[in-house]
């Protein structure tokens, strides 16, 4: 779905923005492409959604090189910004009816199946998105970017600005979306939803991929293997940390009851500043 | 490449309603066809007052526009106010007297008048041609002021406003990922403040000039009032895409108001002379629109190449300002 070889980019001749970035993207897979702030990978997005041009490289989406097609492929994308850009001065519908009428009528979604799969309020469909709370909003940036349909979807922080619960509702739909085929580019600081919703992800940082692997393999070629053991003994909780290969043979201290054990992998966070000697921030 | 051209037309057209732009346009065209016809029309625009001071009785014939003063310092207080002229007999012959406008022609242009006042009946009768009245020419002026500063500043505004006001909504930034060509977003709002520049035009021309004399200049009109339109709201359209806020943008407003209309407005109105004045632009799209509105095309076609070059080079740029501002950090 998305080819990257070798994509070199600066702003200035001087400042070199990306050094090289080779990746691919498979259909229907999520990817999640993590960095700090100033990694690239806002650059890259922005490349692969034909907003810049100017790079070296080979840059493919759909098979096709994206030069001089920008508006073919932007007929076939979806793009969630991280703040939600809509027309304040317009209600809802009036904004999804606005930026559906730019694709072909037959791939438009209806908008009222969206506002429904997005749980929004029947009662502020029709009312400024000045009114709106940054939730309300940010749902119907999502509508916006799924009425086309697209077959690749560009996330930037979706979950920014949502409740709990509408974080939930998100990567419900994100994993919804991945279920049709929809392919998905998330881009994000949220260690929770690259863990909860990538199958793969890269670490950017300075311009270089620094690494690209599923979370649970990352985490398992990080991890220190070891158990943390909760217990109860003479009464008093205790907690221990053994090496696993040591419960193979059995919990060899004394202890009146096990109360948890859990093992102690890295979290995404550990294993980026790890690869980057930075944190997410 | 046009699908979706008719929503921006749309959503434009909402953006202009809710900025209360066309009110602002509504409001003027009342206010300026308010001031042409019920004060600027009926004012009393006497030439020059003319005092004398004879003591010595020596004037016998004197205008009814002469307005004689029984001492020198009289004479010298009601011509001092740089207006006014004022004659001094004492001596036996005439005297011109006044406070200088700083314009040589005007002043010799007051003198030579106050003293053909003086012999009333040598005055020569102008024989009369043509049907255009001291009314008449006085509302295509003042008309032509009236438009040509309602295009320059307050078209220039109108489009800047709208496109701060989608910048700071984010907007812009969308239309960046979208599949409808960067040409169509900027033509949608220019031919908007084009249509509505047209109909503020024809509507300023009939309401002043009369529907007779007013559809006769039309044509002209309309056609000066497109170019000067279009370059303005292209040269608005750069200023908001480059600036990042509204504050600057009103000091580089205040900055053309001032240094660039001023000049323009002084030597195609007044008698003031500035050689340079040829080189700027905007003196020969005011002459034009004067021109227009005594119904005469700007016959020079070196005028039009220059003006559709211009308007294509504005697009051109304002087209990369844009481009680039899509590709902006959010």
């Amino acid at each position: 779905m998305i080819a990257v070889e070798n994509l070199v980019f600066a702003y200035r001749q001087q400042i070199q923005t990306l050094h090289g970035l080779t990746f691919s993207v498979a259909p229907g897979e999520i990817f999640g492409f993590l960095g700090p702030n100033g990694s690239g990978k806002s650059t890259t997005q922005k490349i692969l959604t034909g907003i810049l041009s100017g790079y070296d490289g080979i840059v493919r989406l759909f098979g096709k090189p994206i030069n001089g097609r920008q508006k073919e492929l932007q007929e076939k994308i979806g793009v969630l910004f991280e703040f939600p850009y809509l027309y304040t001065n317009l209600s809802a519908l009036d904004n999804l009816n606005y930026f559906a009428s730019f694709y072909p009528a037959e791939q438009r979604r209806s908008i009222d199946e969206l506002l429904d799969m997005l749980e929004f309020k029947k009662d502020f469909v029709h009312k400024p998105v000045s009114s709106y709370s940054k939730g309300m909003r940010q749902r119907i940036s999502m509508a916006r970017a799924l009425q086309s349909n697209p077959k690749l979807l560009f996330l930037d922080e979706p979950t920014s600005g949502l409740d709990p619960q509408g974080a939930v509702l998100f990567r419900k739909i994100i994993e919804e979306e991945r279920k049709k085929g929809t392919t998905v580019f998330l881009t994000t600081h949220n260690m929770m939803d690259a863990d909860l919703l990538c199958d793969r992800v890269a670490f950017i940082a300075d311009g270089e991929i620094k690494v690209i692997d599923t979370p649970k393999k990352l985490k398992e070629k990080n991890s220190n293997h070891q158990v943390e053991i909760d217990y109860l003994y003479q009464r008093k909780r205790h907690m221990t940390v053994i090496e696993m290969p040591r419960l193979r043979a059995g919990i060899s201290f004394p202890y009146d009851e096990i109360i948890s054990i859990h093992s102690k992998e890295p979290t995404l966070e550990d294993i980026f500043i790890q690869y980057t000697g930075r944190g997410l921030l | 490449m046009w699908r979706g051209f008719l929503s921006l037309l749309k959503k434009d057209f909402q953006l202009m309603w809710s900025s209360k732009f066309l009110l602002l346009a509504f409001g003027s065209l009342v206010l300026y066809s308010c001031y042409i016809n019920f004060l600027y029309v009926n004012l009393d625009q006497d030439i020059y007052p003319v005092y004398l001071y004879d003591p010595l009785s020596v004037q016998q014939e004197l205008s009814a526009d002469i307005v004689r003063v029984d001492s020198l310092e009289e004479l010298n207080t009601k011509s001092g106010d740089g207006y006014a002229v004022g004659i001094d007999m004492s001596s036996g012959t005439p005297q011109v007297t006044m406070v200088s406008s700083n314009i040589q022609k005007t002043d010799n242009y007051r003198a030579a008048y106050a003293l053909s006042l003086l012999s009333p009946s040598n005055q020569t009768v102008s024989e009369i041609t043509g049907k255009d009245n001291k009314e008449m020419k006085s509302r295509r002026e003042i008309t032509c002021e009236f438009l040509f500063f309602e295009l320059a500043a307050v078209g220039f505004l109108g489009i800047a406003s709208m496109l701060f006001k989608e910048k700071q909504m984010g907007v812009v930034r969308i239309h960046g990922v979208l599949p409808i060509s960067k040409t169509a977003f900027m033509l949608s709002k220019l031919s908007l403040f084009l249509l509505s520049d047209l109909v503020f035009s024809t509507f300023l021309t009939v309401i002043n000039l009369g529907a007779l004399e007013g559809l006769l200049v039309l044509p002209y009109v309309l056609a000066q009032t497109a170019i000067l339109s279009l370059i303005m709201a292209l040269v608005g359209f750069f200023c908001a895409v480059q600036l990042p806020d509204f504050k600057q943008f009103s000091l580089l407003y205040l900055v053309l108001a001032v240094f660039i209309t001023t000049p323009v407005f002084l030597v195609g109105q007044t008698g003031i002379a500035w050689s340079w004045i040829t080189y700027h632009p905007m003196y020969h799209l005011f002459m034009a629109m004067k021109n227009a509105y005594r119904g005469m095309p700007s016959a020079n076609g070196v005028y039009y190449t220059i003006c559709g070059l211009t308007i294509i080079l504005l697009f051109l740029l304002v087209r990369q300002a844009l481009i680039r501002e899509m590709a902006k950090e959010g």
